[in-house]
């Protein structure tokens, strides 16, 4: 056997573990196929509930059937191939968005479990605190203000939500029993970050999590301030960019300066 | 490549359950033994506590996806993340398994059989050197538990093993439940594939449950039954001094369940005539 053999034989038992339709291997008996479909259950086992750990609220909120379902066309549509099981949830999120298509609480929560999964284990790094901040951008003059750029924690994300995500959180939290539509929090954003080694999020307004999106893509704080004086007016919008940057250090979202 | 000397002692896995027993120093073993991929990241708690376990003791290595046996060769994202792993721990050694898990295309995050062929032992070989060179240390494979053998197969897994060993001076981590289940499953006899491994290859002995039925499958799930108990004592007959562990990853009991396995394979060996006095 050639290693391009092993290459071609190692494809097909593949193939097998990912879809039990194709036919046997030439030679392979019903002894064969009895040890494939372990190896079969295992995989699919392993991955299911793999994602079963990261979105378990998720799954509470559409029910164990139905999210064993959608774990299982995952697999089919997106089988893993990175190292690491943390990434055999990429991309689950939109499929369960595209399959709760009527639920759209789905993809927000889906969106919010893997952001945590992810923060979980993202770099440490120590927050800039206010007075070290103060002591930083002492000296800046209008131009430094204008150019100032931030390193975020690592693991930071943030994104749009339409409903009361928090309340849901705690509701499925607390494992009682069903739970009702949410109210509804439209144009509101949620952070994620981690507050030492835990976890955590806050949802913003609609100007704060504009705010946030914009200098998480790189943008400047004159950049954000003149977008928000652009929505409110010169003085309030100056105003609300100090009283957002103040939150976000008082959270310790702000890693660095750049 | 230098070689890893003996280690004698006793170990569990730092599985999330125990995390804070073992960060409280409560849990009496000589060495833990970590699953690497669980920690090959960039920060967070885990890490921080296997750092502080490190603190007070020895710690094995062992992965799952390195797919030793992958027609495709190693994954160098993997390896460097292996390795940023192991300069940070500076483990006792690094594991993993005679097995593969992947193609150029996709993952299965399982251990899935080799074929034991002469063209197979080359390609093993080429990544165990690929791997130690990559790792500046000789590492431990492990015998799979398998389900199925290749109609190709031209050599025995004992045979297959014996001669990765000698190649590439790899050393062993021999799952005595593995050698049960295979043993049943494929019908060969556990005693002749110990007989025929290079016991002083052994580093660590993985002891473990399984699930029974036709075919036997390895689920680290339950406790050690008496047969692999029976084995293991004969394998300890055989060995020098190594590090032993209770192997469970599912189904996870309170802590002094696992201690009083362990306890159970002290006294095999304080019963065992190779071990008196060592």
């Amino acid at each position: 056997m050639s290693a391009q053999t092993i290459a071609d034989l190692q494809q097909e038992f593949m193939a097998h573990v990912l879809d039990d339709t194709s036919a046997l291997p030439e030679g392979w008996t019903g002894r064969h196929a009895q040890g494939l479909a372990i190896y079969r259950n295992a995989y699919r086992a392993r991955l299911v509930d793999a994602l079963r750990g990261t979105y378990e609220r998720t799954a509470k909120w559409v029910g164990e059937d139905a999210f064993r379902r959608a774990a299982a066309h995952h697999l089919i549509t997106c089988p893993p191939c990175s190292w690491t099981l943390d990434d055999a949830g990429n991309g689950f999120a939109d499929t369960l968005e595209l399959l709760f298509a009527d639920d759209p609480e789905v993809a927000e929560l889906a969106w919010l479990e893997a952001a945590m999964h992810r923060c979980f284990v993202a770099a440490d790094a120590q927050p800039v605190d206010g007075p070290a901040f103060a002591e930083a951008t002492g000296r800046y003059n209008e131009n430094d203000w204008a150019r100032l750029r931030f390193k975020f924690v690592p693991g930071m994300e943030v994104r749009r939500v339409d409903h009361d995500i928090v309340a849901l959180w705690r509701l499925l939290g607390d494992g009682i029993g069903e739970a009702g539509k949410c109210a509804s929090g439209a144009g509101q954003y949620c952070a994620v970050w981690r507050d030492g080694f835990k976890p955590v999020f806050m949802l913003t307004d609609t100007h704060e999590g504009e705010a946030l999106c914009m200098m998480l893509g790189g943008q400047t704080f004159g950049e954000v301030c003149a977008h928000l004086v652009g929505v409110t007016g010169e003085g309030e919008g100056v105003a609300q960019a100090g009283a957002i940057l103040a939150n976000w250090l008082r959270n310790g979202l702000i890693a660095g300066l750049a | 490549m230098s070689a890893i000397e003996p280690f004698s002692g006793y170990g569990l896995g730092l599985r999330r359950d125990h995390y804070r027993d073992f960060e409280a120093g409560r849990v009496p073993v000589d060495f833990v033994e970590v699953i690497s991929e669980n920690f090959m990241v960039d920060g967070g708690n885990p890490l921080r506590i296997l750092e502080h376990v490190r603190a007070d003791l020895p710690v094995a290595m062992h992965g799952v996806s390195m797919s030793i046996g992958s027609a495709h060769g190693l994954d160098r994202d993997y390896l460097d993340a292996l390795n940023r792993l192991v300069r940070r721990i500076e483990p006792l050694w690094v594991s993993d398994h005679l097995c593969w898990t992947r193609t150029s295309a996709h993952n299965s995050h399982d251990l899935l059989p080799m074929p034991y062929t002469h063209q197979a032992l080359d390609l093993v070989c080429d990544n165990i050197d690929h791997a130690q060179n990559t790792l500046s240390r000789p590492m431990l494979f492990e015998n799979p538990s398998s389900y199925l053998t290749f109609p190709e197969d031209e050599m025995t897994e004992w045979e297959f093993i014996s001669a990765m060993a000698m190649r590439t001076g790899c050393y062993l981590l021999l799952d005595v439940n593995n050698i049960y289940v295979s043993a049943h499953n494929h019908g060969f006899s556990a005693e002749t594939y110990l007989a025929g491994l290079p016991m002083d290859r052994v580093r660590q002995i993985h002891l473990a449950g399984h699930t029974d039925g036709e075919i036997k499958i390895d689920t680290h799930d339950q406790p050690v039954c008496d047969e692999v108990w029976q084995l293991y004592a004969k394998t300890r007959d055989m060995t020098g001094p190594v590090a032993v562990m209770i192997e469970r990853d599912d189904a996870i009991p309170p802590l002094p369940e696992l201690l009083a396995e362990l306890d159970a394979a002290r006294e095999f060996d304080g019963a065992c005539p190779a071990m008196a006095g060592a």
